[in-house]
């Protein structure tokens, strides 16, 4: 079996991610055959005949689109590696804005930038794209593997799958299927909305019990829900479930819904007052995959 | 702005108040402008924020959600469940850059055909003079 690996618009923890499995990626390369990987290997040019590809990361330019492309001509399977590649991840909350004032921030505006002419590089570097998208935006995908990143134990299941011909399976459930955290029987009651920062989270109960916004309820479960257990609430990384279109919308509809629900005339002055940036906060891995997948008036 | 282009309003009415709003206005013969999709939903509790946000990808210049009366909706809080949902969507309209305007929602029992007709004219001027939304363009840019 013949893999390739690449990266896009990501930070490597994918790929990272992977090598985390240690002795287990011993046992799972013994069949198999390393023939591209950027992070690793010294190599230029993609090799013909590749039977799984797993590429890392989003659409953020030029360069990307050319690489996807050739991956899938050449690939007989393509796996989308984590949350960048299947939903455009947290670089994607650029798409909130243009690239002129994306390009300026970051060359020119900068505090600590010396570039006194306002110079902004054109040559030899490839094009933005017109905005962040997941990769699926460019080619076909054949399984999709989000998590930010995903748990190496994922990742060995689904290559695992793979390799035996089999078709691998995500958990179609949300995050608080497997919360250890103890629920209200009666149903969710956010009773105030707080911030991270503020007060200190009771160590058994449900987050979004205590006011903590944790996505649990619009997040796909499948990592453990290691950050609840941490006593951190859930940022969504690993993206909707099967059964919502729309991450950010689901968790927006959560949140206003539970919010008070013992009560009956509830305003909702407090709520919209306490949700400063719901974009930002519910569509932080998920916004170029979303059904408004950037700033309309940028 | 193009001549032959009209607003197109997707209108989710709830069963038990706006959509008899609707049906009294039809009934009375009270005039408005034909822009509006009514698409019938059981409770206005029953809109989440992606049904708004899928209209308006999907092609819509505006979205307008009709719910009973608060105090008065059939499954007793829908409608407040509703109002919460709405005003934190308002919110999210405004960050991803769609004019909250374009997105009203009201209470019109089924007796107010009047107000139906009214909020429905009105909703036109407001987009008409917000002009088309064209969010289709973009969405196929790369």
């Amino acid at each position: 079996m013949r893999i390739a690996t690449t990266w896009l618009c990501c930070c490597s923890g994918c790929h990272v991610s992977m090598l985390d499995l240690h002795e287990r990626l011993l046992k799972l390369f013994e069949d198999v055959e390393l023939v591209h990987c950027p992070v690793l290997m010294d190599v230029k040019e993609i090799p013909d005949d590749v039977d799984v590809a797993l590429i890392e990361g989003g659409i953020r330019n030029e360069e990307n689109v050319e690489v996807a492309e050739e991956l899938r001509e050449k690939a007989e399977v393509v796996v989308a590696l984590g949350t960048c590649a299947c939903y455009g991840g947290v670089p994607g909350l650029a798409n909130l804005f243009s690239n002129e004032e994306l390009l300026e921030a970051v060359y020119v505006e900068t505090a600590s930038t010396e570039n006194e002419e306002g110079t902004i590089p054109s040559e030899g570097v490839p094009e933005l794209t017109w905005r962040v998208h997941p990769f699926s935006d460019v080619i076909e995908v054949d399984y999709e593997l989000p998590g930010c990143p995903p748990e190496p134990d994922r990742i060995a299941e689904v290559l695992e799958a793979i390799l035996e011909g089999e078709e691998p399976e995500l958990p179609g459930y949300n995050l608080c299927e497997e919360c250890p955290r103890e629920k209200r029987e009666e149903g969710l009651i956010i009773p105030e909305i707080r911030r991270p920062v503020e007060g200190e989270p009771d160590p058994d109960r449900c987050l979004l019990e205590q006011g903590y916004l944790c996505m649990g309820p619009a997040t796909r479960a499948g990592c453990g829900a290691r950050c609840p257990k941490a006593g951190v609430p859930c940022t969504g990384c690993a993206g909707p479930t099967d059964r919502s279109v729309d991450q950010g919308a689901r968790m927006l509809s959560t949140i206003a819904s539970a919010f008070r629900a013992d009560e009956d005339e509830v305003d909702p002055g407090e709520l919209v007052e306490r949700l400063r940036d719901p974009v930002s906060w519910f569509c932080r891995f998920t916004l170029p995959a979303s059904l408004i997948p950037f700033r309309v008036d940028r | 702005m193009a001549k032959d282009w009209e607003p197109k309003i997707i209108a989710f009415c709830c069963n038990w108040c706006s959509y008899g709003g609707a049906d009294t206005a039809g009934v009375g013969r009270m005039q408005h402008p034909p822009s509006a999709r009514i698409v019938r939903v059981m409770c206005s509790g029953r809109v989440e924020p992606s049904l708004v946000l899928k209209a308006f990808r999907e092609g819509a210049d505006g979205v307008f959600v009709g719910g009973c009366h608060l105090g008065d909706c059939h499954y007793q809080s829908g409608n407040y469940k509703w109002w919460r949902r709405a005003e934190a969507l308002k919110r999210y309209l405004e960050q991803i850059g769609i004019e909250p305007e374009r997105f009203r929602y009201e209470w019109i029992s089924a007796s107010e055909g009047e107000k139906f007709a009214q909020v429905m004219t009105e909703f036109h001027e407001t987009i008409l003079e917000l002009g088309p939304l064209k969010l289709d363009e973009r969405l196929k840019k790369l």
